[in-house]
């Protein structure tokens, strides 16, 4: 197990990361900057702690004074307990959401540096079981949750039967495998298992904006547990499935479903691990529903919506992926009364379920304690409707409203947006 | 020259091929190439470099201003007391007035560093993470804080003030105190991180 995990330390660092932890001074200013170390206050949990698991190793094998004067530079050699140590740290007490690389006084990537503590772990076999599985189903069968491309097509179309029912218009289609539309809408499998409704959502919004769009029966999966393993060369494989599908779909726009991940690493980071560019753009839905908005093809009446709104930022896709202010525009056109969380935007704080900790469940309750810093966020808001543009999220939300007993709904921003559409006049 | 400033002399030459020597040997800083950039990461890489110093820029500031204000002085002295160093190995003097203000500022970061040296030792969660380099490097940087000091207020201190530098130096490419060459590095890539995704400024 070391072995593997070794082989990358001494050869699988990049300058970005290694400048990292050569830069850190463990002045520990970032502490407070991170919600997990929030929720507990433990030594352990500041990103600086952190990211000095990995610095210690990284200066046995990769400094002379590592190696000749280990107590003096803190150095450490790789084995089992430091293995465990970068489990525990890297996976159990951090999310990845990079707000303490937002706060670093020096100006380095502590989510960088505790990132590659995931990779060693993941070199030696030992990321934490669900994720494993996850990565597993995405590389065997296309999505996560291993579902068949006949239980896609399935569901597709019940929810065209059931939308065209419950809306009366018998023009709406849920489109599948349609080569040649203009956009593929990829989603998280979670939609199509449990959350149907958020596709109909989306399904009125691209008819009512007069779109020509698809769904895809197969490698329609946005989710990449690989990402969170912060294994490389399975991200790329995964996200490849999909950028591979969009292609032999032949269309112009890949718009990612809410998922704060889904989109970072399919906009900002697997394009770098596959190393080439794409023949289509990739947009989130969130930025696709402003431009309908600003464009005039969809119209919102916000009293349809009257209940106070606040909104959480996903960190992947805000703080992480720059999508920062099309969401706020599409909630103020679509709600009445939207307020915002104290901080917000790039300074929000993580739901406590990113990195893929929803799927590793020895960290429940950790996860639900680090949410804490969240809850109180969505309460002092006095908000009835907590909308979130990630379904990870949505899911870390929906346990802390039953944990902390917030009272409130927790919704995709398409419902929101699909509840208060104006029809078009002729529509 | 006397053989305290060849060895100051020698001990720059060390320090500089030794850094330098660190920063190529982790390689080329991989830049983002495929992604198509949100926005232009100029802007945000010259924030990362100005803007963001200011105390209110981070919550690492704002949150503890007096650790914010002894690190800025702290690093202010350094910074003018390397320049000290370096020009003691010639024949320039600085004018009284100038010679008066770095005694000044030598003075309070040298309170600043030993403060911070106090803070490591006090805060438990601080000293959880701290490893014997932090304070045999922050003892080295005060000494020759003080060794500049003594050495503006009586100039027959000077070798003193030499022999000191060169102990920093020939220890800086050891340990932490890599991070003067490093955080260059690592801030440019924050900047470039943030700038490309049109997060920041």
């Amino acid at each position: 197990m070391t072995e593997a995990a070794l082989r990358l330390l001494r050869t699988g660092l990049d300058a970005t990361t290694a400048a990292s932890l050569e830069a850190c001074v463990r002045c520990n200013l970032c502490a407070e900057s991170c919600h997990v170390f929030l929720s507990d206050r433990e030594s352990a949990s500041a990103p600086a702690a952190k990211v000095q698991q990995v610095a210690r190793l990284y200066r046995r094998y990769h400094t002379l004074a590592g190696a000749l004067l280990p107590r003096l530079t803190g150095a450490r050699t790789l084995d089992d307990a430091a293995l465990a140590e970068l489990v525990e740290g890297g996976f159990g007490r951090c999310t990845q959401c990079g707000r303490c690389t937002l706060n670093c006084a020096v100006g380095l990537d502590p989510a960088a540096a505790i990132r590659f503590g995931r990779a060693m772990v993941s070199a030696a076999g030992l990321v934490p079981a669900g994720i494993k599985a996850n990565v597993a189903a995405a590389l065997e069968t296309g999505n996560s949750m291993r579902i068949g491309a006949d239980d896609v097509r399935e569901t597709i179309a019940w929810l065209e039967e059931d939308l065209r029912a419950t809306t009366g218009d018998p023009s709406i289609t849920l489109p599948i495998d349609r080569r040649g539309a203009r956009v593929l809408y990829a989603l998280n499998p979670r939609e199509i298992k449990f959350f149907p409704l958020s596709i109909s959502a989306a399904a009125q919004l691209f008819h009512a904006a007069g779109e020509s769009w698809t769904l895809s029966s197969t490698d329609f999966d946005i989710t990449n547990y690989a990402y969170f393993a912060a294994d490389r060369v399975a991200a790329g494989e995964i996200a490849g499935h999909l950028y591979a599908r969009a292609e032999a779909l032949g269309v112009r726009t890949l718009v990612v479903a809410e998922c704060g991940h889904g989109y970072r690493s399919l906009r900002w980071e697997a394009p770098e691990y596959l190393r080439r560019p794409l023949p289509f753009e990739i947009r989130s839905f969130v930025e696709v529903l402003d431009e309908y908005l600003t464009a005039g093809r969809l119209r919102l009446d916000p009293s349809k919506n009257p209940e106070r709104v606040t909104l959480h930022d996903p960190c992947n896709l805000v703080r992480n992926g720059g999508v920062i202010e099309p969401q706020r525009r599409v909630l103020r056109a679509a709600a009445q009364d939207f307020v915002e969380m104290t901080p917000n935007r790039e300074k929000n704080y993580c739901c406590g379920g990113g990195g893929g900790l929803l799927a590793a469940s020895e960290y429940t309750e950790r996860r639900l304690a680090s949410g804490r810093p969240k809850a109180e966020q969505i309460r002092r808001t006095a908000a009835r409707v907590v909308v979130s543009p990630c379904h990870n999220c949505i899911d870390q939300l929906m346990e802390l409203n039953r944990h902390y007993g917030l009272g409130v709904e927790i919704r995709t921003l398409a419902e929101v947006a699909a509840d208060a559409l104006v029809a078009r006049p002729g529509a | 020259m006397a053989p305290p400033a060849l060895l100051l002399l020698a001990a720059f030459a060390v320090a500089a091929a030794s850094l330098a020597h660190a920063r190529f040997g982790i390689g080329s800083v991989r830049t983002w190439l495929f992604a198509p950039p949100r926005a232009r990461a100029g802007a945000a890489v010259r924030y990362a470099f100005t803007t963001a110093f200011l105390p209110w820029a981070k919550e690492s500031a704002s949150g503890h201003p007096v650790s914010y204000l002894a690190g800025i002085v702290y690093h202010a002295g350094i910074f003018a007391m390397l320049l000290a160093l370096a020009l003691s190995l010639t024949a320039l003097q600085a004018p009284p007035l100038l010679a008066n203000a770095l005694s000044v500022l030598w003075g309070v970061a040298l309170a600043a560093g030993l403060g911070l040296l106090v803070k490591r030792l006090a805060d438990v969660a601080l000293r959880a993470i701290s490893v014997p380099d932090d304070f045999v490097a922050n003892l080295l940087v005060d000494a020759a804080l003080a060794a500049a000091l003594a050495a503006a207020l009586v100039p027959s201190a000077r070798f003193v003030f030499q022999l000191t530098g060169a102990a920093l130096l020939l220890y800086a490419p050891l340990g932490k105190l890599r991070h003067m060459l490093f955080l260059l590095t690592s801030r440019r890539l924050w900047g470039v991180f943030y700038g490309r995704r049109g997060v920041l400024p």
